[in-house]
């Protein structure tokens, strides 16, 4: 842009700008409807996201349910600790397991893995439970034998309150439904959970591993006192207790962050995908309004106007459309809060209010302002071509897109600094850049191929056929549509069939792992002393049962080579599990078939009185393991070293028994231990879990196709979702098409007329505009196929390390459809130019 | 000095394709302030290549004009914009209203620019004095082609400047309108002392000028 003489000049500007946008909109609704609807959905995402981490920063406190969280995971903890704490502010303590729920009283009783939550009468801490109904919780605090269980629960075995449910071997009354807990960030807030009072950790027997103890105490500091000196003080008295972890108010709810920040990274992408689809219709539709205000231009140029002031009118009028859509559209994505609301709320218990945030409001802005600059430079620039001199002649040149070095270079820095701002601000920028990288080989390789097309088409000059050789000229002509078209239908195509292939692929394979891999059930807590018993009562049912039973023991990893892992590994790490709490742990005979080893041997028989650790080789590549290290695990309150022998590959996603550690038998024999069994039944109707519970009440069953049913459904609804967001890419490019042939419209009325001139009938107008569109979208579908094929298959096999498998039917469906919506959308708009009024085009009016 | 324009051996060649044409050949011509002049001749003899060449619309080949004492063949586009909104104002055969602009907002355009201090009320000043007080607000789409020519007139010399470039004014109206446009414009021309120069086809409108100028095969006769 070009600098103004002085400011009376640009307020005079200014209001050139808002007197033409005032009486020129309706000329570019297009572009007013493009950025719209790309600015409404990234204005919806940074909102929701936005409204979403304030909650979660707001309501640190309430999430974490205290001041501070002392986890002692698996074991009750030192309570001498504990209670110095006491001393000082207000301890909750709560202890949560897992444990099977079953219906009573019924023909047929229904059973569900459920978690459950016991909590003292302080609990919470911070914000409150919703539940009904209104004496419920105290019910449950005072009378013995009374649990409160959520909806999802109720609604799954079709409990109603005051219905007898029962839990291990006890029997206990419903006396309320929960809505919601306060303290999510900890706990299990979707799925089957309910909620008990202390007393019931007496009632039932919960000293088994297999019942997923956790034991938590959590603290609230007196108003009067200085948070940071309690927290220190706190971590003071802990400071040698390696088996506790202190959480605070700002780690709270970290997963839930990542994952609202990798969604709407991944979201913003696509948001930006269809901003970026826009600017190719917003730089078309700007040519054209430029070229229906050729004479204007010249008009002003023969007044005296600067080109460079009347550069900076055509700018001011997009920099004032741009801020009245960004209000627009920033204001509409609050409308949107409601209805995220209603779905997290349900799903997560947490409550998003829209909340006004400037730098939101700027960021849209400077999104938007970037891509209207970048695509309307070459095209404001074409502004240089028109002569003053052309009102002499009543002859006004076509403009075209003017592309000078420094402008090319210009515009180059600013869509660098677009991406950058996309990139750097993401989660994982690596996968923020490397998607811009393929969107713009994409734009590339769409724009290579309408002229490949064009240069092809033209070869073709021995038709005979007049509808052919019509469409054949409309798709070759200069002023052709061919290449907006390819590049705008293209690039939605692309991400919509790319995004179809990998959620069909994940279902797919998640469907598929259950009755090729996966057994049927995993069975927890099964006593030392029940293991017949288990067997017994498994082949009762199902004779022709495959279990599969092995020893478990918990231990936890107190140091590798003699130094606290704590120190040096930190959460971010991928294996960070195997040492955050304490684990499970197995031993066998002989090396599992699933796990192959990949270095080091087996037992060492020779050395039975030193345990030997074989280690999950992932584990020890992120770890930095090697052969011959040295964990020291705690197990049941005893310190034993451990030699790593051998790395194993394990392969956790095929749901069969795997362990990051085993050890070698001959010396985990002797510790105390129970067992975990998986079974494969021929026909899983046989076996019911309700007979099985009566045979050993403490048993916990996992039913895998309930698990994976519900992650699949999970999983539905986002890609839904994702889908439907990605479609926003088609509608845009749909009315960037759209627009394309409007503003040619004049001309193909003009070639329409001479047609009806020449005797063409309409059907042959028709059928020429049929063929113009398959040859095009016959060529974008097969490149958009090819490069959807190639990025879900990078997607699945290298981010999600999933199998990859082509689904023809998928990208049928999609193709047709989309072909479909296409080739409407093109006929309806040709339809008003195929009867072109012969007197006032003759006339030239 | 009386002298308000002087064209120095002046050359107008156009390219088109290997062709090379001559427009303009060796033009000498020198006009003085407040002097009328018409330039007449065939079609495609330069007549507007000599008027788009005076309003710094185009560049000669070779050749010099000076407007008033200031050369402004070399100078940029910017600073020919400059010289031509204080200082020349331009009528079109085919007018060339802003079409989106009311009647008042075509004729405020040059005034707003050349920072008068009530555009509006001058421009409607001077489109009364046209006669065209009830169409202040009218689109040119909602004036007749003598009406659209007065308002065009009226931009062109809002500023009051001292050299008027008409090319066909007249060109494009017929006989009542054109009789009334010339009335006007050289009726203003003698009250404000400003020079013209016309080119027409017409013979009547020609001879209303003090000078006549005819131009043959791009030189002048």
């Amino acid at each position: 842009m070009e600098k103004l003489n002085n400011p009376s000049e640009l307020s005079l500007i200014f209001k050139y700008a808002l007197r033409d946008l005032s009486r020129n909109y309706k000329k570019i609704s297009s572009i007013i409807v493009t950025l719209f609807i790309s600015l409404f959905i990234l204005s919806a995402i940074f909102t929701i996201e936005d409204s979403l981490k304030k909650e979660l920063n707001d309501n640190a406190k309430t999430l974490l349910g205290g001041d501070l969280e002392i986890d002692y995971n698996r074991n009750q903890g030192d309570l001498n600790l504990v209670n110095e704490v006491k001393e000082f502010s207000t301890v909750s303590q709560m202890i949560e397991f897992s444990t099977m729920l079953s219906t009573t009283g019924r023909k047929k009783n229904k059973s569900l893995f459920t978690r459950i939550k016991t909590v003292d009468k302080k609990y919470p801490l911070y914000g409150e439970v919703v539940y009904e109904p209104e004496d419920a919780y105290e019910r449950m605090q005072n009378e013995p034998k009374t649990i409160l269980i959520n909806e999802s629960l109720s609604k799954t075995l079709k409990i109603k309150i005051n219905d007898k449910v029962k839990v291990q071997d006890q029997s206990f009354i419903v006396v309320g439904i929960i809505k919601s807990v306060p303290d999510v960030s900890g706990f299990v807030a979707f799925g089957d959970w309910a909620l008990a009072g202390k007393q019931t950790l007496e009632i039932l027997k919960l000293n088994g591993i297999g019942s997923f103890l956790n034991y938590e105490y959590k603290v609230k500091f007196k108003p009067s006192d200085d948070p940071e000196k309690i927290e220190s003080k706190i971590k003071d008295i802990f400071k040698d207790d390696q088996k506790v972890k202190l959480r605070f108010p700002e780690n709270s709810a970290s997963g839930l962050k990542r994952i609202i920040n990798n969604f709407s990274q991944f979201l913003s992408l696509v948001s930006i995908s269809a901003m970026l689809i826009a600017g190719i219709g917003i730089a078309n539709t700007l040519l054209s309004f430029i070229n229906q205000n050729n004479m204007s231009i010249a008009v002003r140029k023969a007044v005296g106007f600067y080109s460079g002031n009347i550069k900076t009118l055509y700018y001011l009028q997009l920099l004032i459309l741009l801020f009245i859509i960004t209000v627009i559209s920033y204001g509409s994505s609050f409308l949107i809060v409601p209805i995220a609301d209603k779905y997290l709320s349900d799903g997560l218990g947490l409550n998003v209010y829209p909340k006004f945030s400037l730098i939101n409001f700027i960021k849209i802005f400077i999104v938007g302002l970037l891509v209207l600059i970048i695509f309307s430079i070459p095209t404001i620039s074409s502004i240089d071509q028109v002569k003053a001199s052309n009102l002499f002649r009543n002859v006004f040149q076509n403009l075209q897109f003017y592309y000078s070095k420094k402008s090319v270079i210009f515009s180059f820095i600013l869509l660098s600094f677009l991406v950058l701002l996309f990139t750097l601000g993401s989660e994982r920028p690596s996968y923020s850049l490397g998607y811009f990288l393929a969107f713009f080989v994409c734009l590339i390789v769409f724009f290579l191929l309408s002229k490949v097309i064009i240069y092809l088409l033209k070869k073709f000059n021995f038709i005979a056929n007049i509808s052919l050789k019509v469409s054949i000229k409309n798709i070759t002509q200069t002023k052709s549509i061919t290449p907006i078209t390819i590049m705008s239908l293209g690039l939605g195509v692309t991400l919509l069939l790319t995004l179809a292939l990998v959620g069909t692929n994940f279902k797919r394979e998640i469907a598929r792992s259950i009755p090729d891999i996966a057994p049927d059930y995993f069975f927890v807590g099964i006593q030392k002393g029940e293991k017949k018993k288990f067997e017994q009562g498994v082949y009762k049912m199902n004779p022709d049962a495959n279990i599969e039973i092995v020893p478990m023991v918990s231990s936890g990893i107190v140091k590798i080579n003699g130094v606290n892992p704590n120190r040096y590994i930190k959460p971010d790490n991928d294996s960070y599990w195997v040492i955050g709490s304490e684990r499970r742990s197995s031993w066998v005979e002989n090396i599992p078939k699933d796990n192959p080893i990949l270095k080091g041997e087996w037992w060492d028989l020779s050395k039975p009185s030193q345990l030997q650790i074989s280690l999950d080789a992932k584990v020890a590549k992120d770890f930095n393991i090697e052969l011959g290290d040295i964990f020291t695990l705690n197990i049941y309150g005893r310190e034993i070293d451990g030699e790593i022998v051998n790395f194993r590959e394990v392969d956790y996603r095929d749901l069969s028994i795997n362990f990051a550690m085993l050890f070698n038998p001959q010396f985990a024999k002797k510790i105390p231990h129970e067992y975990l069994a998986t079974a494969k039944f021929k026909n899983p109707d046989n076996f019911d879990e309700i007979k099985m519970l009566e045979v050993l009440p403490s048993l916990s069953m996992i039913k895998i196709a309930d698990y994976l049913n519900k992650v699949t459904s999970v999983l539905n609804k986002v890609f839904i979702a994702v889908t439907l967001i990605s479609g926003v890419t088609i509608i845009i490019g749909l009315i960037v098409i759209s627009s394309a042939i409007m503003v040619q419209g004049k001309v193909k009325e003009y070639q329409n007329l001479v047609f009806k001139i020449l005797g063409f009938s309409k059907k042959e107008i028709i059928f020429s505009s049929l063929i113009e569109f398959i040859i095009i979208f016959t060529s974008v579908i097969l490149i958009a196929i090819f490069f959807a094929v190639i990025g879900s298959k990078f997607i699945m096999e290298n981010i999600f390390e999933l199998v990859w498998q082509f689904d023809f039917e998928v990208l049928i469906y999609l193709g047709a459809s989309i072909g479909i919506v296409t080739l409407i959308l093109i006929m309806l708009t040709n339809l008003k130019y195929l009867s072109p009024k012969v007197y006032p085009l003759i006339r030239n009016q | 000095m009386n002298t308000l324009l002087k064209l120095k051996k002046i050359n107008l060649k156009y390219q088109t394709g290997k062709d090379n044409i001559n427009v303009l050949k060796n033009i000498d011509l020198t006009i003085k302030k407040k002097e009328t002049v018409s330039v007449v001749g065939e079609s495609g003899s330069g007549k507007t290549s000599l008027i788009m060449l005076i309003g710094g619309l185009e560049r000669p080949t070779s050749g010099k004009i000076i407007f008033q004492d200031r050369e402004i063949t070399n100078l940029n586009e910017d600073e020919v914009s400059e010289i031509r909104k204080q200082n020349i104002g331009i009528i079109f055969q085919s007018f060339y209203l802003i079409p989106n602009y009311t009647a008042v907002e075509n004729v405020s355009l040059t005034l707003e620019l050349n920072e008068f201090k009530n555009p509006e009320k001058e421009a409607k000043s001077l489109l009364d004095r046209f006669g065209l007080k009830h169409r202040f607000n009218n689109l040119p789409s909602q004036l007749s082609g003598g009406e659209q020519q007065r308002v065009a007139i009226a931009r062109a010399i809002a500023m009051k400047p001292d050299l008027i470039l008409a090319d066909e004014p007249t060109g494009n109206l017929d006989t009542d309108n054109s009789i009334m446009i010339s009335e006007i414009l050289f009726k203003y021309v003698k009250e404000e002392g400003s020079s013209l120069i016309m080119v027409t086809h017409d013979p009547k409108l020609a001879e209303k000028a003090k000078r006549k100028i005819k131009i043959k095969d791009g030189k002048i006769k």
